[in-house]
């Protein structure tokens, strides 16, 4: 259809070529063969300015894409002959040259197709290469000439504007996207509608505008837990003071449930801080359909059999993991214990820093990831040890296995610490819970007075903190751990300092020493 | 390295051990305190994969016997063991480890640290076998009868259909000794040793003082109430509200209608008064019957 569409609009499109060809004067392949079109190629989460340019030189006809493509961009080549074909436009019969400069860069992916094939129709003339010249380009070309979306789309936009080009050519689906970027995109279905374009003969179809943002009530909703009064309450005071939370308990008490619950109740995103996270979601090619821009507090949760790379990001063009996807929002580690250690530990770095560095012969790619780390995990590895209903099968030496795939370095950075036993009574049918709108509330307030001046200490609440230092063993780390999480309490109450009431609830999210250090 | 030993009939040889059939040859020493073994002693025993409420009871009557100032006596082992030894080192009393293996050895290797402590705060660790002999499956009983050899009264604290602590508790009734057993649900396996004990004439054992008077010491406390000075109101309703055994804090939500932040600091706070204890998620009264009522100023 889409053909057919370009047919009529073109009529005979060879002809019209051929027509341009002479209005050109110095006769289309003798003199100047060689045309540019700009693109971007992904490092990291950046968009490096890549010039294609295409030469057409007599000889025999052939077609070669120089300046270390990768295979997918190697395989180009084919899409963008069939691309042409279908779209009616003609496959000079010259031998051709692509060279992607800087030379030196890996091109990853199946962006460069678009800019290939205008840069190709520039140089045999088919299109004006002068109007080229002031766009950016970027999409995957399908056989019948259709443009598909390719990831970074908005960060390409971003290098675009900055490169001084206010206008670039992608896929329908890209626009929303690019739009966001700053840049003023040219929506394209098929590569016909791009000659078009350029050829001044058509403008863009504009792309429907995109729906307003998911509304919140997509994301699940505390309303829908009973109970867990405890539970909910922890869950509020990690959203507020942005803490980490591990929930221990035997299996099907509702720890996944309440994680999933986290980010309803997280304040909302910043402009700035949304643009951020749309980047990042953007250039791991994660953006959901129609909904541009990340409005919400991300949410992800790694399955334990991922790769540490795909938690923390890696791989040959390093690409964001789990944890850089869950930037400014949750990162759920459903058993903890099951994770491999090395994928815990590599989550050290951005926990203490709030960034995950990927080292390569090349260079260092910084990825942001400030997440809220919410972990979960069984107290034994049958899961049966906290159940009053079953009995634990486990061996000591199993046991103890299991809890020291944790390292203290890593249980240290929880500040809440949890434990949700199996209720004894089976009395879990209680009214509907507090619905996460109005707990969100009460966090954004006590985020804002955090953010403001966080409460003082006062002497009573010192002289507990003190005390719980000698009598429950708590160590420097979890002196200062309890002293956050009583701040965040206190804010939370509104309060102008920290009260010893504050200070004794906090002591109860400690870590329970039989999840720390059982000596 | 050497170590200490003493001969039997020697200098130093307890009497109570030589009472024994079949009393060890010789008895290696690891720690300078070698009158710890002729000071009066309690032996604590039970299960390596114990519960929560087991570990929690062994190591607060442990503390308890400790300070009281008797000597505490066990395995080494995990689970029951240690933190009957552990619990004597917070109650800053001396306790004696008997291993089943050469003097020379920490077994289980993770307890060496553990061992280590025990002999830096005066207790002791003691074997009948020399260094370089390895730990066998056979040596363990016959550990066993060193334990309860050198206590006045054993205490199982949980145990098995077929666990060694019952071995322990049988030398000690073959030598008359007092035996007492934790009493604990008729439908957990871990309490099935230890109520078969009962039911065969065994004493259950309620609380530190049941030990303290059968060896005729008199208990400090007296059974009077415990001291919560500075405890608020709500800590008082959370607290009669675990009069009737363990609850989890939401349960406690509901019943004494608090709000679940109040509870949580209500919770810590008893824990500090040393009223509560909680493990795995779950709060018990620390000392059974020793609440005092709501409201009641301490």
């Amino acid at each position: 259809m889409l053909r057919e569409s370009a047919a009529i609009r073109h009529g005979s499109v060879p002809e019209s070529a051929r027509r341009r060809r002479s209005s050109c004067g110095s006769g289309a392949y003798r003199g100047e063969v060689l045309a540019r079109a700009t693109t971007h190629a992904l490092v990291g989460l950046d968009a490096r300015p890549i010039e294609v340019e295409a030469h057409l030189q007599r000889g025999v006809p052939a077609f070669a894409i120089v300046g270390l493509p990768d295979k997918a961009c190697q395989e180009a080549k084919e899409r963008v002959r069939s691309g042409i074909a279908s779209a009616e436009l003609e496959w000079p019969l010259r031998r051709i040259t692509v060279n992607l400069a800087p030379a030196g860069l890996r091109k990853e992916g199946s962006g460069f197709d678009l800019p290939i094939a205008l840069a190709i129709l520039a140089a045999s003339r088919q299109v004006p290469f002068d109007r080229l010249a002031l766009h950016a380009a970027l999409g995957e070309l399908a056989l019948d000439g259709r443009v598909r979306p390719v990831r970074g789309a908005i960060v390409a936009a971003e290098a675009a504007l900055q490169a001084g080009l206010g206008r670039l050519i992608c896929a329908a689906e890209s626009a929303p996207e690019a739009a966001l970027g700053g840049v003023e995109p040219v929506p394209v279905r098929h590569l016909a509608e791009a000659a078009a374009y350029l050829r001044g003969r058509a403008e863009p179809r504009p792309v429907e505008a995109p729906p307003a943002v998911l509304p919140a009530v997509l994301l699940p909703d505390l309303r829908d837990v009973r109970g867990q009064e405890r539970a909910r309450r922890a869950l509020e005071i990690a959203a507020a003071g942005r803490h980490n939370l591990l929930l221990g308990g035997p299996p099907g008490t509702g720890k996944t449930m309440l994680a999933r619950r986290l980010p309803g109740i997280l304040p909302p995103l910043t402009r700035a801080e949304a643009l951020e996270v749309t980047r990042i979601h953007s250039v791991a090619g994660v953006l959901p359909a129609g909904q541009p821009l990340v409005a919400h507090p991300p949410f992800r949760a790694p399955h334990h059999t991922a790769s540490t790379p795909a938690i923390v990001g890696g791989g040959p063009g390093p690409r964001p993991g789990e944890a850089t996807l869950a930037h400014r929002g949750v990162l759920l580690l459903d058993e903890l214990g099951e994770f491999p250690r090395p994928s815990l530990e590599a989550l050290r770095q951005p926990l203490e820093d709030g960034t995950i560095a990927v080292a390569r012969i090349a260079g260092r790619i910084l990825f942001p990831a400030r997440f809220l780390l919410v972990g979960t995990m069984n107290l034994c590895p049958c899961g049966a040890r906290g159940d009053p209903a079953v009995e634990c099968s486990c061996s000591p030496a199993r046991l103890s296995a299991y809890r020291e795939k944790l390292s203290r370095a890593l249980l240290d950075r929880f500040d809440l610490v949890l434990t949700m036993p199996r209720a004894r009574s089976r009395e879990v049918a209680g009214p509907a819970g507090e619905p996460s709108a109005s707990v969100a509330s009460r966090v954004i307030r006590a985020a804002e007075r955090l953010a403001a001046a966080p409460p003082p200490a006062s002497e009573t609440a010192r002289d507990l903190l003190t005390r719980a230092v000698d009598s429950l063993g708590l160590s420097a780390r979890g002196h200062a751990r309890v002293g956050r999480v009583a701040a965040t309490i206190a804010a939370l109450a509104a309060a102008d300092r920290i009260d010893p009431a504050h200070v004794a609830e906090a002591l109860s999210y400690r870590s329970p020493s039989d999840l720390a250090l059982a000596a | 390295m050497t170590w200490a030993s003493i001969g039997r009939g020697g200098h130093g040889y307890p009497a109570l051990l030589a009472q024994l059939h079949d009393p060890p040859a010789r008895l290696w020493l690891r720690g300078e305190a070698a009158d710890a073994l002729l000071r009066p002693a309690v032996a604590i025993v039970g299960a390596r994969s114990c519960s929560a409420y087991g570990s929690q009871v062994a190591r607060s009557l442990a503390r308890d016997l400790a300070g009281a100032g008797l000597v505490v006596v066990s395995g080494l082992a995990r689970g029951i063991d240690a933190e009957a030894h552990r619990g004597a080192l917070e109650g800053g009393g001396a306790t004696v480890a008997v291993l089943g293996c050469g003097i020379d050895r920490d077994y289980p290797a993770r307890h060496a640290e553990l061992a280590r402590r025990i002999v830096a705060a005066g207790g002791l660790v003691v074997s009948e076998y020399e260094a370089g002999v390895e730990p066998a499956p056979w040596r363990f009983p016959a550990r066993n009868r060193i334990i309860a050899g050198l206590a006045l009264a054993t205490v199982v604290v949980e145990a098995r259909e077929r666990s060694g602590a019952l071995i322990t508790a049988d030398f000690a009734l073959e030598l008359g000794r007092e035996v007492f057993a934790v009493p604990g649900e008729i439908t957990s396996g871990l309490a099935a040793g230890t109520n078969r004990l009962i039911r065969q004439g065994a004493a259950p054992l309620l609380g530190d003082e049941d030990v303290l008077f059968a060896l005729g010491i008199e208990a400090e406390t007296g059974g009077g109430s415990l001291e919560l000075d500075g405890v608020g109101e709500p800590a008082r309703r959370v607290l009669a509200g675990l009069a009737d055994g363990p609850r989890e804090p939401d349960d406690l939500v509901r019943s004494t209608g608090l709000d679940a932040a109040v509870v949580a600091a209500a919770l810590v706070e008893l824990e500090l008064a040393g009223a509560a204890v909680e493990a795995e998620g779950i709060y018990r009264p620390a000392r059974r019957g020793r609440a005092p009522p709501p409201g009641r100023s301490g």
